[in-house]
């Protein structure tokens, strides 16, 4: 719990391209619209891909640092 | 000769350069610059090859050097220009990974930024350039099929003065050299003449030096293979009777794709705005979310299409490719489309009918 919102956390650490993109796709289709997801991945593709993905599904990224992202579905 | 479902680039020699080649190693086996009858008449099929190949991408004899090794034209290139240790070295973010990495023998080297159609930014070349710089610009990316407005540019380079090397090697001579230039890089495989022949451009008005230490008064080792090089120009002929015509027919076969793949593919990334002006006719990049571009070349290998792909999982790299990065575009799931002449449109049509069934494929195996 996190200033009353609930924020899973999808840790990818360690995982290689494109296996972080593909989880969080699957993680993300559960979460209702509004929902928030902490992504933690180190595969140096995944900050670049992440606003590609963004920009296909609609859904927010805002980058933490450089291994942790938070996901918020469209 | 065309292979069925060969969309990766390779290409097989030109029947043209073929049919000389072995005549070519009967004549021309003696070194051109030696004594005697054999070696005279190697310097005669020397210079008519060297002709030949500058009537056709439009400098004279003398501004043409052949080597060996292909891969090392435009690194030397460089090197070679006079300012290039002591002025900035200006390359584009999508320029070849060993183009980038001259930057450590350069003392200041800017990067110019690519917008998101992968076109570099011309505010920031006109902000950094200065008359002793050294610039190298690709003509056209092979990764992507994108193409720079390169008469602009070298305008740009012009007024400067400065030094600006143009890469060929995605392009070959589709796109004719601007106005301004300094060296230039086409390699013979540009225009399917044989593996092993880079060719040079030394612009005559210009001041160039052999970068390296060497014992004779030769701008280059003049380590090339003589039968190659007749090879390369007989190629060069047979290839561009048809090439204009060729390039048309496979710009409109790229578009189908380009225009198929938008329509009934969900979540891709493709590359560039597929425009005549900023783009080859021959090459298309696209990126497919959720997919490991490993698995999508791999089933598109068992229908027999072989097809490239620019991930860091197929390339065997750990860094995603900087060329799409550059673009912010997705660098997983990525195909590299390209088409060489004489390709069947038929085999196109094929390739359309099989890849969404495949993507929806592997998505749904991984529950993505």
């Amino acid at each position: 719990m996190s200033n009353g919102i609930e924020r899973e956390v999808l840790d990818c650490i360690g995982a290689l391209c494109p296996t972080p993109i593909i989880q969080l796709s699957k993680a993300v289709k559960t979460l209702e619209s509004g929902k928030k997801l902490i992504l933690k991945a180190d595969d140096p593709a995944t900050k670049s891909d992440l606003l590609a993905w963004s920009r296909l599904t609609g859904n927010q990224v805002s980058v933490i640092d450089e291994t942790t992202f938070e996901i918020v579905k469209a | 000769m065309v292979t069925a479902g060969a969309f990766d680039g390779q290409r097989p020699l030109h029947p043209a350069g073929e049919q000389v080649l072995l005549a070519a190693f009967e004549r021309g086996w003696a070194d051109p610059n030696g004594l005697g009858a054999s070696s005279a008449q190697s310097r005669h099929l020397l210079n008519a090859a060297r002709e030949e190949i500058a009537g056709h991408l439009g400098v004279s004899a003398s501004e043409i050097e052949f080597w060996g090794e292909p891969a090392l034209v435009s690194p030397i290139a460089l090197q070679g220009a006079s300012n290039f240790r002591s002025g900035k070295f200006i390359v584009g973010q999508t320029e070849r990974q060993e183009i980038l990495a001259l930057a450590q023998d350069a003392p200041t080297t800017v990067q110019i930024a690519v917008d998101h159609l992968g076109i570099l930014d011309r505010d920031q070349l006109i902000e950094e350039i200065e008359s002793n710089s050294t610039i190298a610009i690709q003509a056209a990316n092979g990764e992507t099929g994108v193409r720079q407005p390169i008469s602009d540019f070298s305008s740009i380079v012009g007024r400067m003065g400065a030094h600006l090397h143009l890469d060929f090697t995605a392009s070959g001579p589709l796109i004719p050299l601007p106005t301004y230039w300094s060296t230039a890089d086409f390699p013979a495989r540009s225009w399917s003449g044989p593996s092993g022949i880079g060719i040079m451009l030394l612009n005559k008005n210009q001041r160039w030096a052999y970068p390296f230490s060497h014992a004779t008064n030769r701008r280059s080792p003049e380590s090339y293979s003589l039968p190659l090089v007749l090879a390369a120009a007989a190629a060069l002929t047979g290839w561009l009777k048809d090439a204009h015509q060729e390039s048309d027919r496979i710009r409109n076969l790229i578009s189908m794709i380009r225009q198929v793949i938008s329509r009934t593919i969900p979540e891709v990334d493709i590359a560039g705005s597929g425009s005549k002006e900023e783009s080859l006719p021959h090459i298309l990049s696209i990126s497919a979310l959720n997919i490991s571009g490993e698995r999508l070349v791999n089933a598109l290998a068992k229908e027999g299409f072989a097809v490239a792909s620019g991930s860091a999982c197929v390339a065997s790299a750990i860094e995603p490719s900087h060329v799409l990065h550059a673009m912010g575009i997705l660098t997983h799931g990525n195909l590299r489309i390209s088409l060489m002449h004489g390709v069947l449109e038929s085999d196109v049509k094929r390739f359309l009918a099989l890849l969404p069934g495949i993507i929806t494929q592997l998505r749904s195996e991984d529950g993505a």
